[in-house]
């Protein structure tokens, strides 16, 4: 089966057990806001989601294969 | 009243002047470029007499407004040869404020080989010989002041790189533990500081008061607007203080943005050791510091204490743009190493950006392999030791790529570009290309739309929005640059109209008349103009606005871009500003 890289940052990994990168399966029509709930990471706390280095939203379906960045509020410079 | 500090290194008078009536609601960058753009001839060599370095507390600094202590300095650049400003953290910028300084104003030139230390106190400054400090590090020169002159002084000085009157050449600030770990950092204002022969100056506050607000009531109305803003913004109140600005590697890398092995990737397969996350655990790990104020007055407390493996204090940081400059940008992927780097520069008294930026050059010119952090120490050995070689590091990444035959060398007027690559985040290009002062990100920080969700969001791989975007926090960033408030309010600020009027209302009360959000940005509008007049005098034009050659013709991996706003969009920034 086909699988979705998710990669988490900061204070996101406090829901992935510390892991900076978790693998899930590809289901038909899940979205990034399903992801999320199925890792059990609160979408008020997702400020950044990248899908394959491009920004995308909540509601963006993905395929399978694709590679998920999610961010916290992130600054600096 | 405020007074102006006339320095005069020619004949090593100072005076008290009364502050110009024209001149009497500046701070900061707007005072420091307003009186740089009056005083000093365009045409002059930024080495000679005639160069001016002009240092400014911000309008707000000392009063007790949040995160106001940044220090502004200005000059012709030597890097540049435009108008410059760099301003920085730390506690001169207070004392300062508390001696009731507006500005210094440092002219002239004494004999060569003689060092001078410029001492000053609520009710005097004095030129002092000092050429013991000549040869030493930021480091030793701080430590012999504050054994001479007790605890409560801050200082503001130069190291080694400034002697030799280095392009790359910082001026040191220090910080609440008077260590010198904040930087003016760009556009080699250090140089000019070396070339008046002024090694340091000492500030003691003592005695001295902090500046009153005219109207006390509403002051503080806007201060605790302000406060509650900035605690409330989960950037400035949460993710700044627990993962600093490095925190930034890992979102900039993931989307392609984060320039590596000099500009020739957007991505580095060694980020993850060099992350603000790592960086995090590392430091927490070994009893360094999180959430350390560089100044007094600091709500956001992006600053940490880094320590190495036996828990001994290293450096402050590092900062995101020197872990890239260090770290990505050579290749490099080990924290410790960078952190080592960081604390030579900051001893030397070199800009970490330029520094790392040139560093990456020599990587590219065959001098040492990209990825050789031991090598890359060595080489500021040398500037330590003021070799051929070390000097040209220290003379910026322009002058070592042209001297090495490079083609691909990230600068714009001379300057070198920070920790985004243009190609995958467009407008901070346009800011590239188009700000007063070379290649400057903190200029107009697009990244915060571009990248961050903060301000809005405009898709950082097309050119539509880029030049509005770029235009508005330019003028937004100026402002704020004059008040003296750190540049990272600006996250509360481009998502919560209530810390605007924060500011605005500490800035009526400051002054006892009311001040609009109009009136705010007109301060930056104001100093664009006269940047941008200063500039046109020395005679650069909308040619001088363009991004190297390069990034039009290279594609940057993962997204395969090129810089893809036009010289047209490119000219419209600055239309209506001047």
């Amino acid at each position: 089966m086909s699988k979705v890289q998710v990669y988490v940052y900061a204070d996101l990994r406090q829901f992935t057990g510390g892991a900076a990168a978790v693998e899930v399966d590809a289901e038909p029509g899940q979205t990034v806001a399903a992801v999320l709930a199925r890792l059990g990471i609160p979408r008020e706390r997702t400020k950044i989601v990248f899908v394959n280095h491009r920004a995308a939203q909540p509601d963006r379906v993905l395929k399978g294969g694709e590679r998920v960045d999610l961010f916290s509020a992130i600054g600096g410079g | 009243m405020a007074t102006i500090l006339r320095v005069n290194m020619s004949d090593l008078s100072v005076r008290r002047e009364d502050i110009d009536a024209r001149y009497q609601e500046l701070g900061g960058r707007g005072l420091t470029s307003a009186l740089v753009a009056d005083e000093v001839p365009p045409h002059c060599h930024p080495l000679s007499a005639a160069n001016r370095l002009v240092l400014a507390p911000g309008i707000l600094t000392g009063t007790g407004a949040p995160c106001s202590g940044r220090l502004s300095a200005g000059a012709k650049s030597p890097l540049t040869g435009t108008i410059k400003e760099a301003n920085s953290g730390g506690m001169a910028a207070i004392d300062l404020a508390i001696c009731g300084i507006q500005a210094i104003v440092v002219e002239g030139r004494p004999a060569a080989g003689k060092w001078y230390r410029l001492r000053v106190t609520p009710g005097d400054a004095v030129l002092e010989p000092a050429d013991d400090l000549a040869g030493l590090g930021n480091y030793d020169t701080v430590a012999r002041q504050g054994e001479r002159f007790g605890g409560k002084i801050s200082c503001i000085s130069i190291g080694q790189a400034g002697e030799m009157r280095s392009g790359a050449a910082s001026i040191a600030v220090t910080d609440v533990e008077r260590r010198p770990t904040r930087h003016c950092g760009r556009g080699g204002l250090g140089a000019v500081m070396g070339s008046k022969g002024l090694k340091v100056i000492v500030v003691d506050p003592t005695g001295g008061q902090r500046p009153r607000p005219a109207d006390m009531a509403a002051f503080r109305q806007g201060v605790q607007k302000f406060n509650e803003a900035l605690l409330g913004h989960p950037l400035t109140g949460e993710g700044l203080p627990k993962y600093g600005t490095n925190s930034l590697a890992n979102v900039i890398n993931a989307a392609g943005g984060y320039p590596t092995r000099n500009f020739s990737d957007g991505q580095f397969e060694g980020v993850e050791p060099i992350s603000g996350e790592r960086q995090h655990d590392v430091i927490v790990e070994r009893g360094g510091e999180i959430a350390h104020a560089c100044h007094r007055g600091c709500t956001i407390r992006c600053s940490r204490t880094y320590v190495d493996e036996h828990g001994e204090f290293l450096t402050k940081g590092p900062e995101y743009e020197t872990v890239w400059a260090h770290g990505a940008n050579c290749g490099i992927d080990d924290l410790d190493a960078i952190a080592r780097m960081d604390r030579m520069d900051d001893d030397l008294g070199l800009d970490t950006i330029e520094t790392g930026a040139t560093i990456a050059v020599a990587m590219e010119a065959g001098v040492i392999p990209f990825g050789d952090a031991a090598g890359a120490l060595r080489l500021l050995e040398e500037v330590r030791r003021g070799t051929p070689l070390g000097r040209l590091i220290a003379s910026g990444a322009e002058v070592f790529g042209r001297t090495y035959g490079i083609e691909r060398i990230p600068t714009v007027k001379g300057q070198a570009m920070p920790a985004y690559d243009p190609r995958a985040i467009q407008g901070i290009g346009v800011t590239y290309a188009t700000s007063t002062m070379g290649a400057d990100h903190t200029a107009g920080y697009a990244v915060t739309a571009n990248v961050l969700s903060v301000g809005g969001q405009v898709d950082p791989l097309r050119t539509e929005g880029q030049v509005e975007l770029s235009r508005n926090l330019q003028i937004a960033t100026t402002a704020i640059d004059t008040t003296g408030l750190c540049l990272f309010v600006a996250f509360a600020v481009l998502d919560n109209p209530a810390a605007l009027e924060g500011i605005c209302e500490m800035l009526s009360g400051h002054f006892g008349r009311l001040i609009s959000a109009d009136d705010f940005l007109a301060l930056g509008r104001q100093t664009l103009a006269t940047e941008r007049g200063f500039n046109k005098a020395v005679g650069y034009t909308a040619a001088h606005d363009r991004l190297p050659d390069f990034f039009r013709t290279e594609k940057l991996p993962p997204h395969n871009m090129t810089f893809v706003v036009s010289d047209e969009e490119l000219d419209q920034v600055f239309a209506g500003i001047g």
